[in-house]
């Protein structure tokens, strides 16, 4: 079946359209504002014109390397391309002001490149058993899960606990504002008609992130000739490739527990590559050396997260080949393109002899992900060089510019000017965060968070029958253990650690 | 010593006006430019707004359509998803859009309710209607192991034991949740006799019906094809007055005795003001889209592929449709025993009041710390430098730059706007002048050559 897979993928035609989807993906994932799911339902028209194989190949292909592109601004100007770079922009933007972009743009790019492949491993190993495992999922699993996703926020944020759950509860505050889906009248609008649609969380990302760092910069900014010290130090690559070796192999388990976290998560509907950067991101502090490194460059948070959101695009594609439920937004679309192609996700198409066809193109699923993982290298290897030529070009010169992407980002994603004024907004309001020390971080994850948990919430409350129903079966009792757990662990751990150490 | 830098002060601000009048001179001429657009039709890009999110049903037919239509009008047409809201979004944004034509709206049956609901004022006289392209029925789905086999027996135990089900497909007061709860009223039950679990969508519901969440999922056939082929789940009936085509094998509801039948639809409009030259010329390219056979890359071959519904109308028929569909619709969700569809089940401000609070409690918390902890901030204030005035205006020539665009982009027309503000912040932030213009006429072209065409994002 794999052989036949390969056969099929290991054609010119499909590695062209590899190559070109490689490329589109960079480009798309590293503008701020575009998003994997806005790159491949662009390409759907297209698909019309190209065969199954093909078709695929060019969905995995654009989503493998647009979660990675998105590092690429994080990065380099700390605007995350995607959301599910917001983890860690803090981290790889600490690193670039260290004059360390390329080492940290290896490290995004390798341990990309080693997640993806892992959540392949674990899509093609383990799709029917684990899939059911999704489908177990109701509304109460859903708000455990969400819960921990949202405590995780707290627990990785830099500094101040209290300061980050400030922000996270501001985040959850501007993700009640508008129409839900539960309510029959909007909330918060405070009379503005476009914000019945809720607080829009690319604009407000770009917001947070972008145009605060711009304005920060703006206000540092002395009209001297010369540029900033950022891009004289930039030393490239002295030995980075060697570094990520050496990083790769003492992290072994680490990669294999953030994958792991990052496949899992990616497999939960309504669950994807952001969570997935979250909460691994957590895990790794958590299980750190030394955390207070985190947020402030740490390599080691960076190599983490950004292996489990490529992992997590594996994982999505579990339920959504086996059951026809798509793991994320991006398999709904291919889901549909399956079905154009007369293919029709289910399990049946995993069975070799009933449906010789299909379940090669399952296999070619697989192939295309390997080889969209390799592809990635070069590719992103060449973006890379071409992101340090980008921040070598002078400061007077750069801000401008990102202002003007800032904007076309903002509004881009829906074509409304409101949007840009709300990323204004957002990004005074970060500007005036960062001064008082309170991390952003939080605020992005409460808003993408926040609406899906208080609606799990209140669809369990219309479904339960009291109280227990909560921990009703075996994976929320985990979950809602672990929650607690998260929470009680400082209590806890001063409790143990209290006999033989004095107080700190 | 003290006349030279006197001089070369003089000579500065000398320089400062001489670029300024440049500035203002290429302000000028590219607001000529600017105001110089073209009134013929199309004269530029066109966008179709989905109101809803990419990669749904809707999406999907949107992005058809658009491909389609661009190979006629030539011009780029793209799709922008305008969501949330319940549709509200979308439809304003597409239907209150400048009216020149170069703004469609790819409308749903939302247009109907959501002005019964009471959420905005926006009704179906608020467009001119050009083609409407499918209608997909209702259908309820249950699991493949459910004890249910017909209509009847689910209604005599919801009969027998009221509000002991649990049902999901859309939002609350949705198009599937009114079809619900049209079913149950026909059927002399109460319109909640069934509890509404609300979702955003039909996948999520569906997800929701095979991990044993709810018993019961009302949503249009195509929506649920993957799962029905998998024989996940099947559906008990479809609220379509005869078969839908591609699933003959389930029973319409009044075959199984209930007169009931409710359908969404989808179809394209203009906002109201459009002149009528555009109206017709729009019209007549989209009705022949429509009403091609299926061949190859066309329309009706798409819509087959998707197992989408593909009844179309044409602008007449359409619009008697609409005000025949509203009217029904009215009726429908003003009758007593529909009020409760649109009732809370809890509080909508318990929540964000529960949020205040809780940021309450973190902000005296951190008020306490800091009045214990006073040492440690007074470090940190006084390891901040003190900022220069210069500085406070690069950050106000940002917002500025910002703001002017909000304000002047939609008159003046992308290229026009972001060239000046590019330029006028370049030299703001120190750089020479000739550099900003040859990085500003680079870089803005550039730029709308890489979103508009390539990106396809409808820029100004």
């Amino acid at each position: 079946m794999i052989a036949a897979g390969i056969e099929s993928v290991l054609q010119w035609d499909v590695i062209a359209v590899i190559a070109i989807a490689a490329i589109y993906g960079i480009a798309i994932g590293a503008i701020p504002g575009l998003t994997a799911t806005m790159a491949v339902a662009l390409m759907v028209p297209l698909t019309f014109y190209l065969d199954d194989v093909q078709a695929i190949a060019a969905i995995v292909t654009t989503v493998t390397c647009s979660i990675f592109a998105g590092d690429l601004p994080t990065t380099l100007v700390r605007i995350p391309g995607t959301p599910a770079s917001a983890a860690y922009a803090d981290d790889a933007f600490a690193l670039t002001r260290a004059g360390r972009h390329v080492d940290a743009l290896k490290i995004c790019l390798w341990f990309s490149v080693l997640g993806g492949l892992f959540g392949t491993l674990v899509l093609a190993v383990a799709a029917p058993p684990l899939a059911s495992l999704a489908t177990r999922f109701t509304s109460f699993e859903y708000f455990w899960l969400y819960l921990l996703g949202l405590s995780c926020a707290v627990i990785v944020s830099p500094g101040s606990r209290l300061k980050g759950a400030l922000a996270l509860l501001m985040g959850l505050l501007l993700s009640t504002v508008g129409l839900g889906t539960d309510f029959s009248t909007p909330r918060m609008t405070f009379g503005f008609d476009q914000l019945i649609t809720g607080v829009s969380f690319i604009p407000a990302m770009i917001g947070l992130f972008g145009i605060s760092e711009v304005l920060r910069s703006a206000i540092r900014f002395s009209d001297s000739k010369r540029s900033d010290p950022v891009t004289r130090t930039g030393s490239i690559s002295e030995g980075a490739s060697r570094g990520i070796v050496a990083l790769a192999t003492q992290r072994l388990t680490a990669l294999v527990r953030s994958s792991s976290i990052g496949a899992t998560i990616g497999m939960l509907p309504g669950a994807g590559a952001d969570i997935a950067a979250w909460i691994s991101y957590a895990v790794s502090k958590r299980f750190a050396r030394d955390p207070s490194q985190y947020g402030r460059g740490s390599t080691e948070g960076l190599a983490d997260a950004t292996g489990a959101n490529n992992a997590a695009l594996g994982g999505a594609w579990i339920p959504a080949l086996v059951f026809g439920i798509p793991g994320d937004s991006v398999t709904a679309i291919a889901i549909g393109v399956l079905m154009m192609k007369n293919i029709t996700p289910g399990p049946g198409i995993f069975d070799a002899q009933a449906n010789p066809d299909q379940a090669s193109l399952v296999a070619s699923v697989y192939v295309t992900f390997v080889l969209a993982n390799l592809v990635l290298i070069p590719v992103g290897l060449a973006a890379i060089r071409a992101g340090s030529l980008l921040i070598r070009i002078p400061r007077r010169i750069l801000l401008p510019l990102i202002v003007l992407f800032c904007i076309i980002g903002a509004y881009s994603m829906s074509g409304s000017y409101f949007d840009v004024w709300l990323m204004l907004a957002m990004g005074l309001v970060g500007f005036g965060l960062e001064a008082k020390k309170v991390p952003l971080g939080p605020i992005v994850l409460g808003l993408i968070l926040g609406g899906e948990l208080e609606h799990r919430f209140l669809q369990s409350l219309t479904v339960s029958s009291g109280p227990m129903s909560f921990f009703g079966s075996p994976i929320s009792v985990l979950l809602g253990l672990m929650c607690l757990l998260l929470w009680g662990w400082p209590l806890l751990s001063r409790v143990i650690a209290k006999p033989g150490k004095t107080n700190p | 010593m003290h006349l030279c830098v006197r001089r070369r002060g003089a000579r500065r601000s000398c320089y400062d006006v001489a670029m300024r009048i440049r500035l203002i001179c290429l302000l000028l001429l590219a607001f000529m430019v600017g105001c110089d657009r073209d009134n013929s039709f199309p004269s530029r890009p066109i966008t179709l707004v989905c109101p809803w999110a990419a990669g749904g049903g809707t999406d999907r037919v949107s992005r058809q359509m658009a491909m389609l239509l661009e190979q006629r009008l030539g011009q780029p047409v793209s799709v922008i998803n305008a969501t949330g809201g319940k549709g509200v979004t979308g439809h304003s944004r597409g239907l209150t859009a400048r009216p020149d034509g170069h703004t469609l709206t790819m409308m749903t049956f939302e247009l109907n309710t959501m002005h019964w609901a009471g959420l905005t004022d926006l009704t179906y006289q608020d467009c001119i209607p050009l083609v409407s392209v499918n209608e997909d029925y209702a259908a309820l789905m249950v699991r493949s192991d459910a004890m249910w086999a017909t209509i009847a027996e689910l209604e005599a135990d919801i009969q027998s034991e009221p509000r002991s089900l649990t049902a999901s497909g859309t939002a609350l007061g949705g198009a599937w949740h009114l079809a619900l709860a049209g079913w149950l009223t026909s059927a002399d039950l109460e319109a909640d006799a069934v509890t509404w679990v609300p979702s955003a969508g039909a996948n999520p519901s569906l997800q929701q019906l095979i991990s044993g969440g709810v018993d019961m999922v009302c949503c249009s056939l195509p929506e649920a094809r993957t799962m029905l082929e998998s024989d996940q789940i099947r559906a008990l009936g479809v609220m379509s007055p005869k078969r839908a085509v591609g699933f003959e094998q389930v029973p319409t509801f009044v075959e199984q005795g209930r007169d009931w039948t409710l359908g969404g639809w989808r179809g394209l409009a203009l906002p109201r003001d459009t002149p009528p030259e555009v109206v017709a010329l729009l019209s007549e390219h989209l009705i022949a889209i429509v009403s091609e056979d299926s061949v190859d890359g066309s329309f009706a071959a798409f819509m087959e592929s998707q197992k989408f519904d593909h009844t179309w109308r044409d602008p007449e028929a359409f619009k008697t449709f609409l005000a025949e569909n509203d009217r029904k619709l009215g009726e429908l969700l003003q009758s007593d025993s529909m009020k409760s569809i649109n009732t809370d089940r809890f509080s909508p401000m318990a929540y964000p009041w529960l949020l205040i609070g809780m940021m309450g409690i973190t902000l005296a918390g951190l008020w306490i710390k800091r009045n214990t902890e006073t040492q440690h901030d007074d470090d940190e204030s006084a390891a901040n430098p003190s900022v220069p005035v210069r500085g406070f205006a690069n950050a106000g020539a940002v917002i500025a730059a910002i703001v002017a665009y909000v304000c002047l982009a939609e008159q003046f027309g992308f290229l026009v706007v972001v060239s000046g503000l590019l330029l006028a912040l370049l030299v703001r932030f120190g750089t020479h002048w000739m550099t900003s213009v040859i990085i500003t006429a680079v870089t803005v072209p550039a730029v709308y050559i890489l979103f508009a065409t390539l990106l396809r994002v409808p820029l100004p």
